[in-house]
């Protein structure tokens, strides 16, 4: 999950040693809008190589409701 | 008897208004014009003042190109133009242009309806034209005027586009191959909602209801009659699509990769070519970029990065590039393009 942590944490604007699962998308520098969610569909896709679909990511509250959706793509 | 095919010479023009991040960072306080730069690659937009249409764009783009000498109007004997913001519904635009630029009655003109991969599209049908024996020397127009659709609060696209046009004379030539080509194309018009304007059409005519704004979840003011863009849906469509049609075409070309000197996608902005650049681990000096000061020109972003290529010196020995067009539709093309040099 690194590489991703070290993504999201650019695409949040945040330091990469405060991402974790808990980290809530909508208390960051950047706001969690259209194009970070953009970004982070680039980046998962990147990282994971799956793509995860726009308006579920739009409604995640926490980084670990992205990578729960990360882990249920890469099993399906 | 079949006729070879081959880019004659290209010239653009972009409109004298200019929309810089500093003018949009004053209307959307959360994306400072460092942040928009980083993201998109462009630091200022061409937009066309007023009354100045996509046929006033292509209009000065193809005198641009006849004051270079090599292709005369005279010459000419069919008009493609390739336009989403035509000067009136009805008629054709390209037919106004055949009179405005003094091109011979006995010409066929028309207009083609897409956006980001219309150049391509263009391009193949230029070269059957050509092929059949039907014309000799066709003027291949590009222009569009989005900002005209766009809602000056709608950052989402705002950002992103520019207005601008590009003429090229695609020509019959003696050479024994063709300079354009093969080509593999794709169409899904499921996704047609996902880059729309929703209404102004038949399906949905302008009205004081569709002229209503509203703010989306990311607060952007738009109405039906602007310009709506899904980025989510169409960066997972191009990153999907893209690599795919790169690879369909090597197969259908007979050709490696190593074999490509040039990829010139369509520039979209500086964000989307770097991930698909870097899912292709295509080497950023074999992957021309050309946004920074003329933005997201909708289908002229592929001849304006050419005709850079060919500024740049790029192009001065025998090159093959792969042009790569996808986008509003969604829609989308490739085919090999093989400059000649000096």
């Amino acid at each position: 999950m690194s590489e991703f942590h070290k993504g999201i944490a650019e695409i949040l604007e945040i330091d990469e040693t405060a991402v974790n699962s808990a980290t809530d998308l909508h208390a960051c520098d950047a706001e969690w809008d259209s194009l970070a969610v953009v970004s982070t569909i680039a980046l998962i896709d990147d990282c994971f190589n799956v793509m995860l679909d726009g308006q579920s990511l739009t409604n995640c509250k926490t980084v670990g409701d992205i990578e729960a959706m990360i882990e249920a793509a890469r099993k399906a | 008897m079949a006729h070879a095919v081959k880019i004659a010479d290209i010239a653009e023009f972009i409109p004298e208004g200019r929309l810089s991040n500093q003018d949009l960072e004053a209307l959307f306080p959360s994306w400072p014009a460092s942040k928009i730069y980083e993201k998109t690659g462009i630091q200022t937009r061409g937009i066309a003042a007023p009354g100045q249409t996509a046929g006033d764009l292509a209009q000065a783009a193809a005198q641009a190109m006849f004051a270079k000498g090599k292709v005369r109007p005279e010459d000419v004997d069919f008009v493609i133009l390739c336009t989403q913001a035509p000067d009136h519904v009805l008629p054709t635009t390209a037919c106004i242009l055949q009179h405005r630029l003094g091109i011979p009655t006995s010409a066929g003109a028309l207009d083609v309806n897409l956006g980001c991969s219309g150049y391509v599209y263009c391009l193949s049908l230029a070269k059957g034209l050509i092929e059949s024996g039907s014309a000799k020397c066709i003027l291949l127009l590009t222009a569009d005027t989005y900002s005209k659709y766009i809602h000056p609060l709608d950052k989402s696209v705002r950002t992103l586009f520019g207005d601008g046009a590009t003429a090229s004379a695609v020509v019959a030539t003696d050479a024994e191959r063709s300079a354009i080509g093969p080509f593999v194309f794709g169409t899904d018009g499921s996704g047609a909602n996902h880059l729309i304007v929703p209404a102004g059409g038949f399906r949905r005519p302008a009205c004081a209801e569709s002229a209503a704004e509203f703010s989306d979840g990311s607060d952007n003011v738009r109405s039906a009659n602007n310009l709506y863009m899904n980025g989510a849906e169409v960066m997972a469509f191009t990153l999907r699509e893209v690599p795919r049609t790169v690879d369909k075409l090597l197969d259908k070309a007979g050709l490696a990769r190593d074999q490509i000197d040039y990829f010139v996608l369509h520039q979209a902005n500086r964000f989307m070519l770097e991930a698909l650049r870097k899912k292709m681990k295509i080497p950023s000096e074999q992957m021309p970029v050309r946004i920074e000061y003329v933005g997201n020109t909708v289908s002229s972003t592929i001849p304006l990065t050419l005709i850079s290529m060919f500024q740049q010196g790029l192009l001065e020995t025998e090159k093959r590039l792969m042009l790569v067009g996808f986008g509003v539709g969604l829609s989308w093309s490739a085919c090999i393009l093989t400059i000649q040099g000096k």
